[in-house]
Order: structure tokens, then sequence, then C-alpha cells
């Protein structure tokens, strides 16, 4: 898992540790969350697209906010992750579209935000720096040698967050 | 037997969906010629269920910048309809109705946008109201919304707005030609699960 270039596709979690970067490209109303321990130097990015699993025998667990961290945080602890040292950022959960006459259209990247928030407020992770809202999508890149997470974002110089 | 996503569509479902939406197709490509007085014809479209990441394939790079504009359809059928422009599209429309063409959607200002949301929503209304006068469903049609952004960003949208329902999308792809130069650009028809049972059915295809 090291020195290589990982992808993260909409609904998936990937970690790695020691060097590389995790990419996830044009997060709409979707929340992309990357942890990363800097003791042991593993990182991971979730990208989510919804707040909570309804149906239990869904099995695509990193599609929602709630099985998603869940299982991340569980999958990086088993490699050394401590909840304590770990730096905790998360990006995207934009409104793309906003229709006259019906502002509850497109609330999802709000309701995203406001669940991986409170999820990791139960989880006692702070959020070190965040990027969300807007009207715009964001790409999210996390470098595994030292922590630097990248927000990329049309017409705009990236950014670190 | 109803339908409970997309991909549950068979052949001859998905058929019959093309054979609507190729009427529904010429008719916007008829509103279009008729707004930039220039020949626009169109192919046959060919109708797709994709996944996420098919659809974006499909269309284009997941980063690229394209424009949208987004309606939503209510009453008989619910749902979303997405058209997507990409630059040449754009530039066709542009270079018409406001004399002017770009390298880049980042060079074009509010007026440029505006028009483009105008033509969106002119396409989407005609390929709709033929559509809809064909199956025999009243449709109503929202106010158009429009953006420029990543074309990933933008169909992550319909994708969330079903995404307790479904994991795919409709994709109907019919070519604009201006010029004989076929134009890229993607009409996005997603009723909800339920709109669709009532299509098929009023279709008589319902299996």
């Amino acid at each position: 898992m090291t020195g290589k270039d990982l992808k993260v596709g909409i609904g998936d979690m990937k970690f790695a540790r020691g060097e590389g970067q995790i990419i996830t490209y044009a997060l709409g109303s979707c929340i992309g969350i990357t942890m990363y321990d800097p003791a042991i130097r593993l990182g991971g990015l979730l990208h989510i697209m919804l707040p909570s699993r309804t149906d239990p025998k869904d099995p695509k667990i990193f599609k929602y906010a709630d099985s998603g961290l869940q299982e991340m945080i569980r999958k990086m602890s088993a490699f050394g992750m401590l909840k304590s040292r770990t730096i905790v950022k998360i990006a995207g959960g934009a409104k793309m579209f906003e229709i006259r006459g019906n502002s509850d259209f497109g609330n999802i990247g709000q309701r995203n935000a406001a669940m991986v928030k409170k999820l990791l407020m139960e989880e006692r992770m702070r959020i070190a720096a965040e990027d969300t809202g807007g009207s715009y999508a964001r790409t999210m890149l996390i470098n595994i040698a030292n922590g630097d997470v990248i927000i990329r974002t049309a017409g705009k110089p990236e950014k670190h967050l | 037997m109803r339908i409970k996503s997309y991909e549950e569509m068979n052949l001859q479902e998905l058929d019959v969906m093309k054979e609507i939406s190729s009427i529904g197709t010429s008719h916007a490509a008829t509103s279009l010629s008729k707004l930039l007085q220039k020949e626009i014809r169109i192919t046959i479209p060919e109708v797709s269920v994709l996944g996420y990441e098919e659809a974006v394939d499909r269309i284009g790079e997941i980063e690229e910048l394209v424009a949208a504009t987004l309606v939503q359809m209510s009453n008989d059928v619910d749902g979303l309809i997405l058209f997507i422009f990409k630059m040449d599209m754009a530039n066709v429309v542009l270079e018409k109705l406001i004399g002017k063409s770009y390298t880049s959607f980042e060079e074009m200002d509010d007026m440029d946008y505006s028009a483009l949301e105008e033509v969106g929503n002119i396409i989407i209304c005609s390929y709709v109201n033929a559509f809809a006068q064909l199956v025999g469903v009243d449709i109503d049609l929202s106010v158009p919304s429009s953006t420029v952004n990543m074309l990933g960003g933008i169909l992550t949208v319909p994708i969330a707005e079903y995404g307790y329902e479904t994991d795919k999308l409709m994709y109907i792809n019919a070519e604009f030609i201006a010029d004989g130069v076929r134009l890229s650009d993607g009409l996005l028809m997603l009723p909800d699960i339920e709109s669709l049972n009532r299509i098929l059915e009023k279709l008589g295809v319902s299996s």
C-alpha cells in the first residue's frame, strides 16, 4: 500500500501508510473525510454520499456517513490509528443547484455535513479543518507522507486545509 | 410486475423509452433550430441505464467544467431532468445568440450563463412536452436552475437525490449536429421509480 496514488470513488474509502497520496474527485453534495495519524503516518479518505444507512442489509457501507465513518475508524484502528492523535478534515457538502420556490431541493449537502459533524463529535474526534457548503464541486487529496490535505476547485487556486 | 430500479427495465421497456426519447429529442432539435436560426439535426438517441462512474466516463472527464441546466418535474411524473452543455455546444449557442465564443467556461460572464440556461430550458421543455403528450401524462416543470461546475459534482446531484432508491441514472444520449459537426451534450431524464412505473404502465409495456 505504499508509494502509490489511490483513487477513491463515490461511496468508497481507502487508506495507506508511509507515503503516496489518496484522492477523490468532484465532491458535490457528497462529503470527503480524511483521517491522519501523524505518529504512524497512517492516512485515509472516505467519500460518503448520504447521511444514514436506513437498510441494514445494504452492502454499500461507505455510501453512508454513519456506517462509513464507523467502518473507517474500525479498519484504521486495526492498523494502529489512535483516535486521540488523529487529525480529521472534511470537505464537500455543496448545494449545486438552487431551485426557486423549492428551497428544500438539494439540501442533502447540508444534511450530510451536519451528520458527519455530529457523528465525529460522538466519536470524540475533533475536526481540525473544513471546507464545506457553497455551490461548487471540490476535489480532495491527502498526502500520506505528511498528512497535508489539498482542495482543488474550478477557477480558484489550490487550497491547503 | 412493478420494477424497483432503473436497471430492472427489460429490453422492450428500454426500446420504448428510446422510441419516445427520439421523438422528444427531435422536438428539442426543432426548437433549437428555430431559436438559433440554424439547421440543427439530431442523432437517434441511445437510452442507457448507467452507474455514476459510467455516466461520468460516457459524458466526459470527472473534473471537466461543463454548464448544466436542471429542471424539476412534478404532477404525474416526479423527477429531475438535466441538460449538460460541453464547450463545443455552448459555443454554437453563444456565437449565434450573443456573437461570442470562448475557449473555457471560466471566461464567460453572467449574460452568457443566462443565455445557456435559457437554451437548456428550451431544450428540456420541448423534450418533456413531446414526451408527456406521447405517454399521455401531465408533467409540470419548475423554473430552470443552472451551474457551471465539475461534471462529476453535477452528476452527484441526481445520484444523491435518488440515492435511497437507486445507484443508477437514465442517460439519453442524442447528439445535436450543427453544420455537419456532432456536438457533445447530454440529457439525463430521471423520473423517480414510482413515476417510471406509471410511464411504463401507461405505455402498456410494464411486464
